[in-house]
């Protein structure tokens, strides 16, 4: 694997000169926020920063996508799917977390059966580039417990690692090393690489927040029923911010917008949290109040996801335990489904 | 990008407008492919469904009624949906006449088993508008080059009354044929129905058809599906060999916009059918 060192000084200036050739994703400040942004000459990469208020999954998943246009015309309909326009795009300084979303996201996107062209598009079309955590940003981090590590290479095609004195950067993929020409010509020593192992295993030891994800799948599996589910919901608001912030949630609706003989099909994210999501035509809703949707969300990441694809659906970044308006915080309800 | 987009819908004509019930609010739309290699691409069987677009109002996921064994077209028994808000797609459906352009999506989901029902009996119970993908089924089973691969074919169906029967001509046609047995039943009659009276579990309970070597098909609104199923289970049908229909309400219709899952599966792709045995493997939450 090519391994090189950079001066820690020149981070930004990389991911400056890669935008001048490519469009570049990159953490930038925008008031109290740092949110993953496309450079220009206006938006600054900003590589100090602990993890981003937004889930970069927007850069394959936008908010907002548009699947066709369709125009009438006097011999009738015609319509086109959307083209992907961005190019080659580099996500630079994804933290390891939000890396490990892309892998969970790819599992449901990129199936066997049914190919997501518009998401595989745009991930395939993208390098990304992680800025390992050498400490763990929050208290709230809890990647250790869902199969992450704040150093880690799930999902990255280069792992930057903050040394001390450099980063070392580690071309994981093919891809991944077609931007080694943008990182100088400093190859890494074994230096480096002890050093890096030691910041691996420090970090990984930082991580104090814990939950045991892996060991509520059996109690999940028979307790569909239990009285714990109406014990959560009580304070929520529905807002739907927790799977807004969340890297792995992908839940979507599809709808048409039309303007006289024009009109588009998009698809928005969607909310497990909101009462409209399974409300069906004739008024049924099987989902009926927050204490259904809760169920669904937890059942979702911790045993639907393990059922069909063998991973557990959350990265432990804690951005919905840190956005819940209300406080509610899904490493106490796992901790307390264990105890059930 | 357009081919194998699962997104993107090929583009239909409607060549046929039949209203079906008395209250005006069933359809069936006869869809014509307008290119031929949709039409070769689009290899379906009984039991699955199809989304259908609306330009500019959306997408309605709705089962296929008419058979495969029936080429040229595909046919959508179409509800009017809701009460008080109107449906979008739906109610948008039923104000287009003849010779209207729109999109069709499909097949989706999977079909009713027919290599596990192939050398078997077959009940096929249906009660109002749920009989769609039934009629699908059971054209699929009588047409000539297929009737031999089953056994005795068994129909109850019912509703409400007379007037809200579906495929009025076809019944018919059934009750005429020998190679299969149709009970038809309406909740209440009128001055004009020399048929039968009755709710469906009562007529299952009458007809009492044996279990061996026998699947029950079985399609209606929750009512009739909760007392019907007991009364199959007092004839010993096992739970494998009951199969129904589920709805959920859709977008994608491939498994990945997260809305329609019972449990792990996906009703629109690891179904909507379902056997009795599956169904109890999994949390009621539809």
């Amino acid at each position: 694997m090519e391994k090189r060192l950079i001066k820690k000084d020149a981070l930004v200036g990389i991911a400056k000169k890669m935008a001048e050739e490519l469009t570049v994703w990159a953490p930038v400040k925008k008031e109290d926020n740092v949110l993953f942004t496309p450079l220009t000459k206006d938006a600054e990469p900003f590589f100090a920063y602990l993890n981003s208020k937004n889930a970069p999954k927007q850069v394959f998943f936008p908010h907002t996508e548009t699947l066709m246009k369709y125009t009438r015309t006097p011999k009738g309909m015609v319509f086109s799917a959307e083209e992907n326009k961005a190019g080659k795009t580099v996500l630079f300084g994804v933290r390891p977390c939000d890396a490990h979303s892309f892998v969970l996201l790819d599992m449901l996107f990129d199936q066997e059966k049914y190919k997501d062209q518009y998401y595989i598009t745009k991930r395939n079309n993208t390098t990304v580039i992680t800025l390992a955590c050498a400490e763990p940003p929050y208290a709230t981090c809890f990647c250790t417990s869902v199969d992450g590590e704040p150093v880690s290479a799930d999902g990255a095609d280069i792992v930057l690692t903050d040394i001390g004195s450099e980063y070392l950067a580690e071309f994981i993929t093919p891809k991944g090393e077609k931007l080694a020409k943008y990182f100088g010509e400093t190859k890494a020593d074994a230096v480096a690489e002890t050093k890096k192992k030691e910041i691996a295993e420090k970090a990984k030891k930082a991580i104090k927040s814990k939950i045991p994800a892996h060991e509520v799948k059996p109690i999940l599996d028979n307790n569909f029923e239990h009285p714990f589910w109406a014990t959560i919901h009580g304070k929520c608001l529905a807002c739907g911010t927790c799977t807004y912030m969340c890297p792995t949630c992908h839940c979507f609706d599809i709808s048409d917008e039309a303007k006289a003989s024009d009109g588009v099909r998009i698809r928005s994210w969607d909310s497990c949290m909101f009462p409209l999501f399974t409300k069906e035509t004739s008024g049924h809703n099987p989902r009926i109040s927050q204490k259904e949707r809760w169920r669904q969300r937890v059942m979702h990441k911790f045993k639907y996801y393990v059922d069909n694809f063998n991973a557990i659906a959350c990265v432990g970044c804690g951005r919905c335990v840190m956005s819940c308006p209300v406080n509610i915080d899904i490493r106490k309800i796992i901790e307390d489904i264990s105890k059930l | 990008m357009m081919s194998n987009n699962p997104y993107i819908p090929m583009p239909v004509t409607i060549t046929k407008i039949i209203n079906e019930v008395d209250t005006n609010d069933i359809k069936t739309f006869r869809l014509t492919f307008q290119n031929k290699e949709d039409e070769q691409k689009f290899k379906y069987l009984p039991g699955q469904f199809a989304e259908l677009s609306i330009f500019g109002k959306g997408e309605s996921p709705i089962g296929i009624a008419s058979s495969p064994t029936e080429p040229g077209y595909v046919e959508f028994t179409v509800q009017k949906a809701g009460v008080i808000v109107p449906g979008l797609v739906t109610a948008a459906l039923h104000d287009l006449e003849e010779g209207a352009e729109i999109g069709m999506r499909g097949p989706l989901g999977k079909s009713w088993p027919i290599e596990f029902l192939e050398k078997k009996n077959i009940v096929v119970v249906g009660g109002g508008f749920a009989f769609t993908t039934l009629r699908s089924l059971i054209n699929y089973m009588l047409h000539k080059d297929n009737r031999k691969r089953f056994g005795e074919i068994t129909v109850v169906y019912g509703a409400r009354n007379p007037g809200l029967l579906l495929y009025k001509n076809e019944l018919a046609a059934w009750e005429k044929r020998d190679d299969i047995k149709t009970n038809i039943t309406v909740d209440k009659g009128n001055e004009s129905w020399k048929g039968r009276e009755g709710f469906v579990p009562n007529v299952c309970k009458e007809v009492a058809p044996s279990p061996k070597n026998t699947v029950a098909v079985i399609c209606g609104p929750p009512i009739m599906i909760k007392f019907t199923l007991p009364v199959f289970y007092d004839l010993k049908f096992a739970k494998e060999n009951i199969l129904t229909s589920l709805e959920m309400r859709m977008k994608c219709g491939i498994g990945k916009c997260g809305r329609c899952n019972v449990g792990f599966k996906y009703v629109c792709s690891d179904g909507p059918v379902f056997s009795m045995a599956e169904l109890e493997e999994l949390p009621r939450d539809f």
